[in-house]
């Protein structure tokens, strides 16, 4: 069993290599990819400027970097089971990244990262849920290829403004992290810290105006190690809450368009751009219902503001997620 | 901020809870059924009941998003 004293050592390293290399090796990063010509338009601001992308291989970098060296550290193979769920993802984001692949790609291909979930046995038999927990070890098994896909396409599809993905993520991540700690076990939570520091450091360069875009590589990569965690930890139902915003986004949009689809399948667009760059919902009726155009049918905003608006919707979602905490705790461990 | 989004939010929360504390009420008792009959079938029960839990809140959900949208954005 690790020590205290262990404990905070182990997670100052593992929160200091994600952070550091994620933060110095992005802007190396950036300058590999311009000069490679990896870039893409960024529609929402005048003159559309290129940006590099993906900025998937600089996370998981620095995750894996960091994943190692804690597994170094503890020997525990629930970690090792993270990492390579969380390998799994990027690898199905960054094919997605080089080709353009149909809309199935990526929830089918995702069913790859519960295997080492599986395999090296980092899941429980108990599904715990706020006011009791239920003994479930047969169901617990497709339950895991459930989420993980469903964890992964979530992230990604919240992937829609600067900032947004990583900003997201890293504010979910805290309330994950707590009941990781509290219903899991402390592996688990050392495990998680680099994801939170690697978005943390990414948010950074992602914020707007973004110097690169994550890519499907990131963004998927940083949901299914989301995923992982939520499983790990004993966590799903509060994983669920602090992502929120992003579940509804994802909701929204299946609920409108009826099928699985990528974004640029969708002729047309929930969002205008005006003008002057603001960004408006749009009247089109056959337009899905995204979070975006939920939030700018108050009136049109900067892509600055909305981001700014979602990252409010997140931090209550995360609220939210404490008050779950709180119960299930309550449920679980008082009672 | 909206507080129409909170709300939503919230109400979906809350959607959560319900059917959490629903499978805590129903699934888990079925446990119970373990010494009566087989472990697949105890697991196929309480996979029954939780996709139609699921399939409940989806319907549900799809209701409330309804409700909201229609609200949000009279065009659709």
């Amino acid at each position: 069993m690790t020590e205290g004293y262990e404990v905070l050592a182990y997670g100052v390293v593992v929160s200091a290599i994600s952070f550091l290399a994620v933060y110095f090796l992005t802007p190396a990063a950036i300058r590999s990819l311009v000069a490679r010509g990896s870039v893409v338009q960024d529609y929402h601001k005048p003159g559309k400027p290129p940006v590099p992308r993906p900025g998937g291989p600089v996370l998981m970098a620095g995750i894996a970097a960091a994943e190692l060296v804690l597994f170094a550290f503890t020997m525990n193979y629930g970690v090792l089971a993270i990492l390579s769920a969380t390998a799994i993802a990027f690898a199905v984001g960054y094919v997605d990244d080089r080709r353009v692949m149909p809309g199935w790609f990526k929830p089918a291909a995702l069913l790859l990262a519960a295997i080492p979930i599986i395999a090296f046995n980092a899941h429980g038999s108990h599904l715990n849920l706020v006011f009791g927990s239920t003994f479930i070890p047969l169901l617990y098994i497709p339950l895991i290829f459930v989420i993980m896909p469903v964890a992964g396409n979530t992230l990604n599809s919240i992937d829609i403004l600067n900032g947004v993905a990583s900003g997201v993520l890293a504010i979910a991540c805290v309330p994950l992290l707590a009941a990781s700690a509290i219903f899991g076990n402390i592996y688990v939570f050392l495990a998680g810290l680099p994801l939170l520091f690697a978005a943390l450091a990414f948010f950074k360069y992602h914020k707007y105006p973004s110097r690169i875009f994550p890519g499907d590589s990131g963004t998927l990569l940083l949901g299914a190690m989301y995923g992982s965690l939520a499983i790990a930890g004993k966590a799903e139902v509060i994983g669920v809450v602090a992502l929120l915003p992003a579940v509804i986004n994802s909701f929204l949009f299946l609920s409108s368009v009826k099928r699985l689809a990528e974004h640029r399948q969708v002729k047309a667009r929930p969002v205008a751009i005006l003008d002057d760059f603001r960004l408006a919902a749009s009247k089109d009726r056959a337009a899905p219902a995204t979070l975006v155009r939920l939030i700018l049918a108050d009136g049109p905003l900067s892509e600055e503001a909305v981001a700014q608006k979602i990252f409010r919707l997140a931090i209550f979602s995360a609220l939210l997620a404490f008050a779950t905490i709180i119960l299930q705790y309550y449920f679980l461990v008082v009672r | 901020m909206s507080l129409a989004l909170k709300l939503f939010i919230t109400g979906m929360w809350a959607m959560l809870l319900a059917i959490a504390a629903f499978l805590v009420l129903v699934v888990a008792p079925v446990e119970g059924m373990r010494g009566e009959i087989p472990r697949i079938f105890v697991s196929l029960i309480q996979a029954v009941i939780a996709i139609a839990a699921v399939v409940l809140f989806v319907f549900a959900l799809s209701r409330l998003k309804r409700a909201y949208v229609n609200r949000k954005l009279p065009s659709n």
